[in-house]
């Protein structure tokens, strides 16, 4: 279990890994700290899903990409 | 202790007897008095406060000169309010209210030029107005005052006030009062 | 169906054959709980200003009636009013007074709400939902009705009400005199930054019929006069209008508008005013004339306060401001003032006109304090059992009202009394009441039309 992440800080632009595993990358902040706008890199589990964008919601970030 | 040390103790002591002294003044409704502890060219102004995102501080404030604020005014409209109260027919100060300032938290943040020489001090002070009208009415409000004071011939005068009061939705239902 | 004279309201609280009006009204926590369903959940209300909120993404919360609404220019630059409350647990979605946001989210749960209400975000929503809950059915709710005019921004819970305009009526010409600029070009209102709160201990209606036209209560505001807080540093107000003018009470009976205006002279000439200061004396004269220039009746008509129903009062004078009676309780309300200037005035202009706004207007207002005193002690002096028994009176003028008023080639619409030499009357709170108590008694929109009823017996003729 990982320490929770204040999404509310994360810049456009940050990749951040899922629970899921897959990685998303950050296109539109609403510093709501509850939700990120993002387009996925990766996702093992429904590679359809590459390329897409959705919400993602705060609970579900789990780790910070460098 | 150092010389400073010890002029600034002084001043910290004598701008705080000055804010207690105008309290009184206010509080025993000696207005003509209290008028005279103002300078002809103060500006005496209270902002209204917005719920704004964690910061952005720059929108929680009413702008001074620019937005619509509570008080936003100068010497010449401070004295029809106290003349106003004096007709003895402005009937929301009539019968007058009972009022308590209690002054404290005072801090100096500038001091030009010395502490030992202080022609101009910018205070900082916490207020709490306690008003109590007619039978019941009640107000309490409580907030924080940064005051520019200017040392002339006759004392401390208050060329600038700023008050800061702790509320959105203004929850009295008016504003008859000086802070 | 019409009204019917001896009903509920019209006979036991509101008598208008007597000119009495029960303090029931007023001070009674059941007739105000009906009043929010009855008056407010069907009213055209004022939300705001599109100059709040110019760009997509912008919002400002407001009120109707008791409600916390959201004014928002979403995505499409599309002007959105919603209620402000979580469709899951009822959570505010917005607790910021103004801003700008992408989403609208619950703090409560984590529902997200676009900007055009659509709900977008829900947690969990293929685990927990199993992808089965119908997002479309559970965006935040929409106001039934919504209506721009001229960079005001009203909205309706009623889809039956009529369209805002026709609501309005003739009353229209009372309300461009406030979002018209001084010089008569149209629409030149812009709202100065902030909007003042507060809350006053007293029933809605008392500051209602006072701004419906209460010309009678001038003696409480003596101590300003004598102290002096208008432009020119006398009085409250400058123009002596009533040198040249006819000033008049104006009611539409049909609609529970009414006002205070001044009809001016043909040939008026403007008088002087602002004389403590030369920019704005002279900016004020150069408007008066391009006004007088400008094709249109409005320009032989100079504002003054007035109430459309049933909780917005207009001052459409120097200090220029809307103020909106927003129910709190039966013995409280919050109100909500807002401040306009010419948008294209020069600076020092608008500088002046705002310090002289907030003097005279809100609380510190060394004019409106004393109302607010007097409808503070008002409503708690009505509360009492014995107090209850005795009816206010509203009698004065009662018959001397004419339609069709004309003066000096000016025709003025609904019920009019002159009062430039009676001072004053009651016919505009006898407006407002006789309004009031046709929401209370009406179950359908339909039976609150009666224009429409008349319109379509002359057709059938």
């Amino acid at each position: 279990m990982s320490d929770p992440i204040n999404v509310r800080a994360l810049a456009v632009g940050t990749r951040v890994m899922l629970g899921s595993g897959a990685e998303v990358e950050i296109i539109v902040n609403p510093e709501d700290g509850v939700w990120l706008f993002a387009r996925y890199l990766s996702s093992a589990d429904d590679p359809a899903m590459v390329g897409t964008e959705d919400m993602i919601f705060a609970q579900d970030v789990v780790e910070i990409r460098p | 202790m150092t010389d400073d040390r010890i002029a600034g103790l002084l001043l910290t002591q004598e701008i705080a007897s000055f804010l207690y002294a105008e309290a009184e003044l206010l509080d025993e409704r000696r207005h003509d008095e209290w008028l005279a502890l103002l300078a002809d060219d103060i500006r005496y102004w209270m902002p209204m406060r917005r719920n704004v995102k964690y910061g952005d501080t720059t929108r929680e404030f009413t702008r001074e000169a620019e937005d619509i604020s509570w008080f936003d005014e100068g010497k010449e409209t401070l004295v029809r309010r106290v003349r106003q109260i004096q007709t003895g027919i402005h009937w929301a100060e009539e019968p007058q209210s009972r009022i308590t300032h209690m002054v404290s938290n005072v801090q100096l943040l500038q001091v030009t030029p010395n502490a030992a020489s202080a022609r101009e001090v910018i205070a900082k002070s916490r207020f709490l107005i306690y008003r109590n009208r007619v039978e019941t009415e009640t107000d309490i409000l409580v907030g924080k005052r940064e005051d520019t004071l200017r040392r002339s011939d006759d004392g401390w005068l208050i060329a600038r006030r700023k008050i800061i009061l702790d509320q959105n939705v203004l929850m009295t239902k008016n504003l008859t009062f000086f802070f | 169906m019409p009204m019917n004279a001896t009903r509920g309201y019209h006979s036991g609280l509101v008598d208008l054959t007597s000119g009495q009006i029960s303090r029931e009204i007023f001070v009674n926590e059941d007739i105000y709980a009906q009043e929010q369903e009855r008056v407010f959940a069907r009213s055209w209300l004022f939300v705001g200003h599109e100059s709040q909120i110019p760009n997509n993404g912008d919002f400002f919360v407001s009120r109707m009636g008791e409600e916390s609404v959201i004014l928002c220019r979403d995505r499409s630059g599309a002007v959105r009013v919603f209620l402000n409350s979580c469709r899951h647990r009822g959570m505010k979605v917005c607790r910021y007074d103004d801003g700008n946001a992408a989403v609208f989210t619950c703090p409560y749960h984590g529902w997200s709400y676009g900007t055009d209400g659509a709900l977008v975000g829900v947690p969990f929503f293929r685990e927990a939902y199993h992808s089965e809950l119908d997002k479309t059915k559970w965006g935040l709710v929409p106001v039934a009705q919504l209506a721009c005019y001229k960079g005001t921004v009203w909205a309706n819970w009623d889809a039956s009400a009529p369209p805002f305009l026709e609501h309005l009526g003739e009353f229209r010409r009372f309300l461009d005199l406030i979002l018209d600029g001084w010089d008569g070009r149209e629409g030149q209102a812009e709202l100065i930054g902030g909007v003042q709160k507060w809350i006053i201990p007293c029933n809605w209606k008392f500051p209602a019929e006072n701004f419906s036209g209460d010309t009678y209560h001038n003696i409480s505001h003596r101590s300003v006069d004598l102290v002096g807080a208008g432009p020119s540093g006398r009085s409250r107000r400058d123009y002596n209008e009533l040198n040249v003018a006819r000033k008049l009470h104006v009611a539409l009976p049909d609609r529970g508008h009414q006002t205070i205006t001044y009809a001016l002279p043909k040939d008026h000439q403007p008088q002087a005013a602002y004389q403590n200061s030369p920019e704005v004396a002279e900016y004020f004269r150069h408007c008066e004339e391009e006004r007088r220039r400008r094709p249109g009746s409005n320009n032989r008509l100079m504002g003054a306060p007035g109430e459309i129903f049933p909780n917005v009062a207009l001052l459409p004078r120097q200090p220029r401001t809307l103020a909106v009676w927003h129910p709190k309780s039966a013995h409280e309300t919050e109100v909500w003032r807002f401040f306009f200037v010419d948008r294209d005035a020069p600076q020092q202009v608008k500088n002046f006109l705002r310090d002289y706004y907030i003097r005279y207007s809100g609380p510190a207002g060394m004019t409106e304090q004393d109302d607010m005193e007097n409808w503070n002690y008002a409503h708690a002096a009505s509360r009492g059992v014995i107090a209850r028994r005795y009816p206010y009176t509203y009698e004065m003028g009662m018959g001397h009202a004419v339609e069709n008023y004309e003066w000096d080639g000016l025709q003025i619409p609904g019920r009019v009394i002159d009062l430039t030499k009676a001072q004053a009357s009651e016919e505009p709170m006898r407006n407002l009441y006789r309004r009031w108590a046709q929401f209370m008694e009406a179950d359908s929109w339909d039976e609150l039309m009666p224009w429409r009823h008349e319109t379509a017996a002359q057709a059938a003729q």
